[in-house]
């Protein structure tokens, strides 16, 4: 004791005091009761976050494999002859597309002609020119065609085989990599076994000769061509149905398009060779700028994002058009107009969407909302609306409908939250200055409350391109970029989605294998996608605070 | 009431506001009961406010005098259980609860000013011309025009004549403050209504508002509630005196202040309770 005059300690409570200086008993490894529990909530907060980390380390880490490995599969395709022979395929498909042109313009024409009163035998009759077009346009693209089988099946060959060698070397490695440890007599069983492993070599280049060598053929193939095709624009038949005489022109135009395409598509076989490297953009861009998506095809499997990417955003897009409305009219009229007891009664309601499983969703949309759509659409004095009547039950518009359905308790209840942080005492400044309900709100709280409103937005379009259940049942499925030509009746058009084709796939895929990867790297752009938009949300919601004063 | 501590002195009653005759009243109070539900917070108020004079209200909290100027624009009406019980309020001889009466027009007619500045999130310029533009003024040089006067009325043109079009959320509070007067006259009205507007301002910004309001009494009718007795005794010509709900005695600020004629009045301005 320092000091004996201190005055007497002042007298508290035994129980106080025990409580206030007493050191817990609680002791375990030396640390304290405190310790323990500050240990506890922190070791959550970090198990979070490293799971977080752990998420989009494996996420990218798989993707990553992706570039080099689609890289290898274009060059396959390159140097095994795939591309030159596809170039090809595009002339036969460009005609068989026109032939296809020619029989509906034959269909037209015959109903046109039934409906002037001609039995089937006298339209016929009257329509056997064109049927002899229709055989000459056939039997015209008929050498090229002989020639593109024909190195259909060599190239295809020549892939199959390079894709068995693969395989081998693939055997013979994991051979390999089996030696080790001490038994000896296994080591050298091992050792025979991988070196028995045939692996073949080919000769890409001697292999390909097989199909440029060919190009005198072709070019042969092509003038009959051009030739033949200008017979028929020349004996093409004129029709007195206006409409008739209307598409047989188009097609007159059609097939002159496609003679004066025929030099460019020889130019580019000319062209072409199986030695030009792929770079590595090449490889990234077939990625992100890819129209096509073909896994598991016999020919060449293309991992385009571009369908899906937009499948997912046009989706989202109609989406948000349907709900932005709902939502923030809905929250405008909760917050400024509704009486207590209304707000008491419509906002629960609302926020209780958002508890429907989505699968729940998915099948009504498919049971009904489909179902019902397309018989509105069929109605006959609706058929003024675009896209009516739908060709498709399902389509971007069923699941866009649904998934608005999901983004509105988020657009609500954030739009809300906006509306609720205008102080109350701007709507009394502007009334107390003669302002009307509806004025207030129109010039005084929705301007006040708009960053707010957009984070809300963004949040709900976030929530929206993320969902997977509802566009994979109700969306269609149709890997497509959607055709913009139909103006608004796109909007009833199939399409994928990035969720859709993840969930539908993976389940199915090799692991490791490229279309594994293709999958976690449509997973990493969506992953990106969603981050943006929620960064930007919360960008928008600090820039544009109101001072909280 | 203790009598053991000495009177402290009465607040001066500024020489400015001193001898005005109380014209006659524009406002019209009669026998006004009012009701939050079932409690009743205005119990038979009846006053007259005379005409561009400055009229206060004073009085401890929760006396009733906020809810009184509340009920002259009609701001009541947004508070849902708030109602009328009995008496009227007249202005220029109109029943302003009568059901035929336009709110919104009456509203133009009664501006107010209330305790906390509120400026909407607009430019100094929009802030003003806001209200005009909901009277249907449209044309850009008459907005220039009355915008212009306005600041200059509210004291603060020189202040903010560079800086028109920048947030009116970025001025001091006391340009606040002068900026909502500003928005208040902006749009002609007869009566003034100001809620406390110097409650939340340093005593700079409060003379300067209170020397604004010695301007603006010579071309409006004003009422402003006060907690501050000095406040009340230099801005103001008449003076009422609220006590939990009542209206204990009304005069001229002078009489109020110098010889109240009710005891609690006295008590009240010398400070000995509120």
């Amino acid at each position: 004791m320092a000091n004996d005059s201190s005055p007497e300690p002042i007298a508290v409570s035994h129980s106080v005091r025990k409580q206030l200086l007493a050191p817990g008993k609680f002791r375990l490894f030396g640390k304290n009761r405190d310790w323990w529990i500050k240990q506890f909530f922190e070791g959550n907060a970090a198990l979070s976050i490293v799971v977080l980390l752990l998420i989009v380390f494996t996420l990218f880490r798989e993707a990553a494999g992706f570039m080099p490995g689609n890289r290898h599969n274009l060059e396959v395709y390159r140097r095994a002859g795939l591309e030159y022979v596809d170039i090809l395929k595009r002339e036969t498909d460009a005609v068989a597309a026109l032939g296809r042109e020619l029989s509906a313009t034959r269909l037209a024409w015959f109903e046109a002609l039934r409906a002037e009163g001609l039995s089937s035998e006298d339209a016929n009759e009257r329509l056997a020119a064109l049927d002899e077009i229709d055989t000459r346009l056939a039997d015209a693209s008929g050498p090229l065609r002989d020639i593109v089988s024909e190195m259909t099946d060599h190239a295809s060959g020549v892939k199959e085989r390079a894709k068995v060698a693969e395989d081998m070397r693939e055997v013979r490695a994991n051979l390999l990599a089996g030696i080790g440890g001490s038994d000896s007599e296994r080591v050298a069983s091992l050792k025979a076994q991988a070196e028995a492993v045939e692996i073949e070599t080919i000769d890409y280049p001697t292999e390909v000769v097989a199909l440029t060598g060919r190009l005198p053929e072709i070019q042969a193939a092509n003038r009959s061509l051009s030739a033949e095709l200008g017979a028929i624009v020349a004996a093409l038949p004129t029709a007195s149905e206006a409409a008739v005489a209307k598409r047989l022109q188009r097609f007159a135009r059609e097939l002159e398009e496609f003679r004066a395409g025929l030099p460019r598509a020889e130019g580019e076989l000319v062209r072409w060779r199986a030695d030009e490297p792929i770079g590595f953009f090449e490889s990234f861009n077939a990625f992100l700028f890819g129209r096509t998506w073909v896994t598991a095809s016999f020919w060449q499997d293309w991992y385009g994002v571009l369908p899906l990417f937009f499948g997912s955003f046009f989706i989202s897009v109609l989406a948000l058009a349907i709900a932005i409305p709902l939502g923030v009219c809905a929250a405008l009229y909760v917050n400024q107009v509704a009486r207590p007891a209304e707000q008491r009664f419509i906002k629960p309601y609302i926020e209780f969407i958002s508890a429907i499983p989505s699968v729940v969703l998915g099948f009504f949309g498919i049971a009904m909302l489909g179902e019902t759509l397309r018989l509105v659409s069929q109605v006959p004095w609706l058929s003024w609306v675009p896209g009516f009547p739908m060709q498709e039950r399902l389509n971007a518009f069923t699941a866009a409908a649904l998934l608005a359905l999901m983004a509105i308790p988020t657009i609500f209840t954030l739009a809300e939250d906006a509306l609720q942080n205008v102080p109350k005492a701007l709507r009394e400044a502007s009334l107390a200055l003669g302002a009307t309900r509806m004025q207030t709100i129109v010039k005084i709280i929705l301007p006040a409350a708009l960053s707010g409103i957009t984070a809300a937005i963004l949040l709900g379009f976030g929530r929206v391109i993320g969902e997977t259940m509802v566009v994979l049942l109700c969306a269609g499925n149709r890997i497509a970029v959607p055709d913009f030509s139909a103006g608004l009746g796109v909007a009833f058009q199939p399409v994928h989605t990035m969720t859709g084709i993840v969930a539908q796939e993976m389940g199915e895929v090799v692991r490791g294998s490229l279309h594994y990867r293709a999958l976690f790297m449509v997973g990493s752009l969506l992953f990106l996608l969603s981050l943006a938009v929620n960064y930007g949300a919360q960008k928008i919601v600090r820039r544009y605070r109101l001072p909280q004063t | 009431m203790s009598t053991a501590q000495p009177l402290p002195a009465a607040p001066a009653v500024s020489p400015k506001a001193a001898p005005a005759p109380a014209t006659p009243p524009i406002v019209e109070i009669e026998k006004l009961d009012f009701f939050y539900g079932d409690k009743q917070a205005l119990f038979d108020v009846t006053l007259g406010i005379p005409e561009k004079q400055v009229t206060a209200f004073i009085g401890p909290s929760g006396c009733g005098k906020t809810t009184l100027l509340r009920c002259l624009n009609r701001m009541n009406d947004l508070v849902d259980v708030a109602r009328i019980g009995g008496g009227e309020i007249r202005i220029d001889g109109i029943n302003i609860y009568d059901p035929r009466v336009d709110v919104i027009e009456l509203r133009k007619r009664v501006g107010m000013v209330f305790q906390k500045s509120n400026p909407f999130p607009k430019s100094i310029y929009e802030n003003i011309a806001y209200g005009l533009r909901l009277h249907g003024i449209k044309h850009k040089d008459k907005l220039d025009e009355i915008v212009e006067k306005s600041l200059r009325g509210a004291a603060l043109w020189d202040e903010v004549k560079d800086r028109l079009h920048d947030s009116g959320m970025g001025l001091s509070g006391g340009q606040q403050q002068r900026l909502c007067i500003a928005r208040a006259i902006a749009v002609e009205p007869d009566v003034i209504l100001m809620d406390e507007p110097c409650s939340a301002l340093d005593p700079i910004a409060t003379a300067k508002v209170e020397e604004l309001i010695h301007e603006l009494k010579t071309r409006y009718t004003i009422v402003i509630v006060t907690h501050n007795m000095q406040q009340a005794a230099r801005v103001s010509d008449q003076t009422a005196f609220f006590y939990l709900g009542k209206l204990i005695e009304f005069a001229g600020t002078q009489k109020i202040f110098m010889n109240p004629s009710n005891p609690q009045t006295e008590s009240y301005v010398s400070g000995h309770f509120g």
